[in-house]
């Protein structure tokens, strides 16, 4: 059986199944009336685009419409572009229903036909907006009804990759200790494997909510672990949890799927007239391991590391579920335990010689679960797809939420930093945090410039909400302070605080094509 | 009535290694002595404290009970379950996990201080460590000074059974060695270098793989597999590479394959690796190691010096097996128990020589090479005439093959310089309180700070007086004491460069850098300066590549989540982390 496609070889089958698939489009143009000829030949480059960036709160969902004003057909005159749709957190005031408002705008401003869809990565705040419901009223089914052509998502979305049968490591790698034996790694297995620990990672953060509301329940226990450590651990733990279901499904769904990778070549011109489109992440494992040799004699040492965390988010996930099975609300209040059935506890009073060191292990506890889902908030932002557009000369870069260890890839390669520097709209990182806006990636912008009344003066975008994410006491603080700093002094500074701060749906920030 | 003296030892049941260690399907365990006490309920010891709370799940588990002295013994609460083989009560029965951690904890310590001749104290204000053997769902162990606690969590195994590490005698012993460490040499635990960090965990491993090394039986059971329990065995099974395959592979084969937990990295893959690591060949570069990029991790850097050790250890067992070889025929059979017992020997002293020497070490920024002149200073010290087995050779020439070599201060035997005594000043302090009070220490070290080098600018505290107990090779009890110093200086980075030392490229102009340094100074029974063994606070070399590794390791982040250090390496070996700070806004 051969379904499975690793990302290196899915994305050549991209391009070629592309080829096909605009072979059929243009077969089966939407409006009948238009020949597929006049179609394609008319419509060559936009002249103008609208990035629609809204509100909504902590997350990101972007809209771009691309204008080719000149084409014949009046359906070819618009391409939209939507790139991602989620959010954790409104701020205070903004509608309940503001996501529900957010899709019946990109409804109404698509005119019902939506072309790509890209998901960056499978955090709630970039796809809780795709989430369905069986009656056909969920924010994703007004998105699935604008039928996008294509779906981007990066190559560990794939369920290739998980499929079951490559996905045991044990069957097709053996034991890590082959790895260490100078065995070459299987890569199809240590990419499934990758993918897995992925799902083990929601799967830890799940028990992660489960023990923190424990112990942090003034119900059960006399001495809760404190407010704001807790609702850290909430925070990030709620932002990696399983995402909905509905959501995934139906991104897989709803259009041609594109599972991509650094270099990926999508082969979209048909479908987006003269927008070029280059992939600069998620690195393949491949990629990773290039960079890691950088760093290392040990040629296996990426792979063995690669496994030995696998292993460790496998058994972190294993331990959680067990806890989430003997943690359950009910449990908690009976005195029953689930470790030890049959042994003697200390059910109502805890001795007085013991309060000290419970206080202090409660406290331990809670900074080490925050420190683990710290860190598996970043393996999941570092899936992200990096999408650098060229239009008429001018770049526009979306990172979803890629940081350091995504970027590395890129900015390791001379052409990349080459093509990055005349970017002139930069869609911020992880929601303008101190991390995710490499210092070697923002130098590296020519067209930054203290100017307002500047010819070519870089646009940056940042959708975010203050007081979410990280503090200021620690120089964590998102949006960064001195990020913003950075941005107010030598960019044109585009805020979703502000479109809140004026209780608007969205701001609309125009570029036009020479 | 004559009152029969009160017991000094008890004994006590553990599991020999870990449940995965089984004769005929049965889990393997042990009866060890241990310092005698009334144990009071938790189990709860004049040094050790076990709370039995679980986070996780909120539950505080009550202990067993341990009965008074009866006719002139404390009695095993679990001997009768040992004798019985009931591994369901080692598995399931809380109460023999508290049984088993207060037991190990107190036989490590036992040994640390069989070894100094002295209490030796936790790095915390108390006297009771506390240990929660059930700590937490999760595949992690580890010493915080900061709970005055040792940790241990429980997880699922890869079979679905549960894992408990507080069942793993390595695993114990090797935390407990880390707070034990911590007690000695509290500056240790400073963000400083690879090899430093690096030092506290090969430590560790090296003294819970020489104390197990060190019982006979266990010896006996992994020497010659093929043909055991016979009385005589071939020479030629006890050549470099046969022990090496047998004793220290073996070993690595042993430790539980469920212990082989992401966290704390494989321990089976990490003394694989120690033994696997080839020594430099005559092109290689001395530092060839430890420029290594992978070396830069803590506890890869700590294999370099279990590598030396366990070398050595191989290295003079094998003197002693040519000794007993000596007057018989080329080839003949060689007693099987006095190998055993030879091998078991050298452990144990090479053990104590590992302890005994943190004595001899700097107080601040250990490096390996400090380590080995203050492993061959303090054998010196207790055996003058080391003509008999050469351990000191032995241990040069080990370290030598990793490119380890005594430090350009040391003598070219390689112990320290002794310290020439005609520049100081005693005149002003005073004999019997230089033997126990710091403050005494410090107005000594005050008056000569000029001829013992010390930067006057800086910080100075004595951190600790201790008294250093050993038998002289005449037989005469000899009483040295050992104080602790350290300087500290907080600084600006423009002010770092003042210094001529260099500070990472992209450091905040107002970060707070602080520099240390110290020596140990230790006494000889007259209260005349002996050694001086120290890091001076302006190192350029030294301070240049310990802001440089902070730096990239992120000690200068202040989002580190998680504070413990030992909890923070343990997460950043298994899952990979280096932290890019010149990246970051």
């Amino acid at each position: 059986m051969k379904k499975n496609t690793p990302p290196t070889k899915a994305s050549k089958s991209v391009s070629s199944d592309e080829n096909a698939k605009a072979k059929t489009l243009a077969k089966k143009p939407s409006n009948p009336k238009t020949s597929p000829k006049s179609a394609t030949t008319s419509v060559t480059a936009p002249s103008s685009l609208n990035i629609r960036s809204y509100q909504v709160g902590f997350g990101d969902c972007f809209l771009l419409t691309f204008n080719y004003p000149k084409a014949a057909n009046a359906d070819d005159r618009m391409r939209h572009i939507l790139i991602d749709f989620g959010s954790t957190a409104l701020p205070p005031g903004t509608p309940p229903d503001q996501m529900m408002r957010v899709a019946q705008d990109i409804k109404q401003q698509c005119g019902g036909k939506l072309h790509v869809v890209v998901a960056t990565h499978r955090h709630k705040d970039h796809i809780s907006g795709f989430t369905t419901q069986e009656d056909g009223s969920g924010t994703g089914d007004v998105i699935a009804r604008l039928k996008p052509e294509a779906v981007i998502q990066p190559w560990t979305e794939d369920p290739a990759v998980l499929d079951p049968v490559i996905g045991s490591p044990k069957d097709k790698m053996g034991e890590s200790k082959t790895l260490t034996e100078d065995n070459a790694p299987n890569l199809q297995a240590m990419q499934s494997m990758h993918v897995s620990s992925l799902m083990n990672m929601h799967a830890v953060s799940e028990a992660m909510l489960a023990e923190v509301r424990h112990i942090s329940d003034e119900r059960t226990l006399k001495q809760p672990l404190g407010a704001g450590l807790t609702e850290k651990i909430r925070f990030l733990a709620d932002d990696n949890r399983l995402p909905n279901k509905s959501a995934v499904e139906n991104l897989q769904r709803m259009g041609k799927n594109y599972y991509v990778s650094h270099g990926s070549k999508l082969n979209l011109s048909k479908l987006l007239p003269g927008i070029g489109i280059s992939v600069l992440g998620p690195p393949t494992l491949e990629q990773h391991d290039a960079i890691r040799k950088q760093r290392s004699a040990d040629k296996n040492e990426f792979w063995m590391l690669r496994a030995a965390a696998q292993k460790f988010w496998g058994q972190q996930a294993a331990t959680g579920k067990m806890l989430d099975e003997s943690t359950s609300d009910e449990k908690f209040i009976s005195d029953e335990d689930e470790l030890f059935p049959d042994a003697d506890t200390f059910n109502q009073v805890i001795p007085s010689h013991n309060r000290w060191f419970v206080r202090q292990i409660r406290a331990m506890r809670g900074e080490q679960m925050l420190g683990l889902v710290r860190i598996l908030d970043k393996a999941m932002n570092n899936t992200s797809v990096i999408l650098l557009f060229d239009v008429g000369g001018k770049k526009l870069l979306f990172s979803g939420d890629a940081q350091i260890e995504n970027w590395e890839y890129a900015l390791s390669l001379d052409d990349d930093v080459t093509q990055l520097k005349d970017v002139e709209v930069y869609k911020v990182g992880h929601h303008g945090s101190r991390n995710a806006t490499p210092k070697t990636l923002w130098k590296n912008f020519e067209h930054k410039s203290e100017k307002a009344t500047e010819k070519i003066r870089l646009k940056t975008l940042v959708s975010t909400m203050e007081g979410k994410h990280g503090s200021r006491a620690n120089h964590s603080e998102v949006p960064r302070q001195t990020l913003v700093a950075a941005f107010n002094e030598s960019s044109e500074y585009h805020t979703t605080e502000t479109v809140a701060k004026e209780g608007k749906l969205f701001e609309d920030i125009e570029i036009t094509f020479p | 009535m004559v009152s029969e003296p009160r017991p000094r030892t008890r004994k006590l049941t553990i599991i020999a290694q870990d449940p995965s260690v089984t004769v005929d399907g049965k889990i393997l365990t042990a009866q060890i002595d241990i310092p005698a006490e009334e144990i009071a309920s938790g189990p709860r010891g004049y040094r050790v404290h076990v709370i039995d709370y679980n986070v996780s799940t909120g539950t505080l588990y009550q202990s067993g009970v341990y009965n008074p002295l009866k006719n002139g013994h404390y009695p095993d609460p679990f001997e009768d379950a040992a004798k019985r083989h009931q591994d369901g009560v080692f598995l399931k029965n809380p109460q023999f996990h508290q049984q088993n951690v207060y037991a190990i904890v107190m036989k490590t310590l036992a040994r640390f201080e069989f070894a100094l001749g002295r209490r030796v104290n936790w790095a915390f204000p108390g006297h009771q460590i506390n240990i929660a053997p059930h700590a937490f769902a999760d595949a992690n162990a580890f010493y915080s000074r900061h709970d005055q606690a040792l940790v241990f969590g429980y997880f699922q195994g890869q079979t679905g059974e549960t894992v408990f590490s507080c069942l793993s005698h390595d695993v114990i012993a090797h935390e407990t060695t880390h707070a034990l460490l911590d007690g000695l040499r509290e500056r240790y635990t400073d963000p400083s270098s690879p090899e430093q960090a690096g030092f506290h965990e090969g430590f560790a491993d090296i003294v819970a793989l020489l104390s197990i090394y060190s019982l006979p039986n266990i010896v006996s059971r992994l020497l010659d597999v093929n043909s055991p329990e016979k009385e005589l065995i071939d020479p030629s099974e006890l050549t470099v590479d046969k022990l090496q395959k047998s004793i220290l592979f073996g070993m690595a084969e042993q430790m539980g394959r469920e212990m082989d937990s992401g966290v704390r990295g494989s321990r089976r893959d990490a003394l694989r690796r120690s033994i696997k690591l080839p020594p430099l060949t005559s092109t290689d570069d001395s530092d060839k190691y430890e420029n290594l990029p992978e070396y830069q991790e803590p506890h890869r850097r700590g294999e370099i010096l279990v590598a030396a050790i366990m070398n050595a250890f191989l290295g003079v067992w094998r003197k002693r097996i040519e000794k007993l070889k000596r007057g018989k025929a080329v080839g003949s059979k060689l007693d099987r128990q006095l190998v055993v017992e030879q091998g078991a020997d050298a452990a144990g002293q090479l053990l104590t020589m590992c302890i005994r020497a943190l004595d001899y070490a700097p107080p601040t920024d250990v490096q390996f090479c400090d380590f080995l002149s203050a492993l061959i200073t303090a054998d010196r010290e207790a055996v003058p005439d080391d003509s008999k087995y050469g351990y000191r050779a032995v241990l040069l020439e080990s370290f030598a093959a990793y490119g380890l070599h005594p430090p350009a201060s040391a003598e070219t035997h390689g112990g320290w310089s002794m310290v020439d005594n005609s520049d100081l000043t005693f005149d002003r302090s005073h004999f019997e309180s230089m033997l126990r009070d710091p403050d005494e220490v410090f107005r000594f070290i005050w008056e000569n700070r000029v001829p013992l080098k010390l930067v006057e600018e800086a910080f100075t505290k004595v951190i600790s007086v201790r008294p250093c107990l050993r038998v002289g090779p005449d037989g005469f009890t000899l009483r040295e004491t050992v104080a602790e110093y350290i300087q500290m200086m907080t600084l600006t980075p423009a002010e770092v460069e003042t210094l001529d030392i260099s500070t990472p490229k992209y450091m905040p102009k107002n970060q707070e850098i602080t520099l240390y340094g110290g020596g140990a100074l230790v006494f000889d029974e007259y209260g005349r300066l002996k050694y001086h063994v120290r890091n001076r606070i302006l190192n350029k070399e030294r301070q240049t590549r310990r802001l440089k590794f902070l730096w990239q390791y992120g000690f200068f982040d202040d989002e580190k989540g998680i504070q413990n250090p030992f909890a923070r390496l343990h997460l950043q070996r298994a899952l990979d982390l280096p932290t890019n700070r010149k990246e970051t806004f």
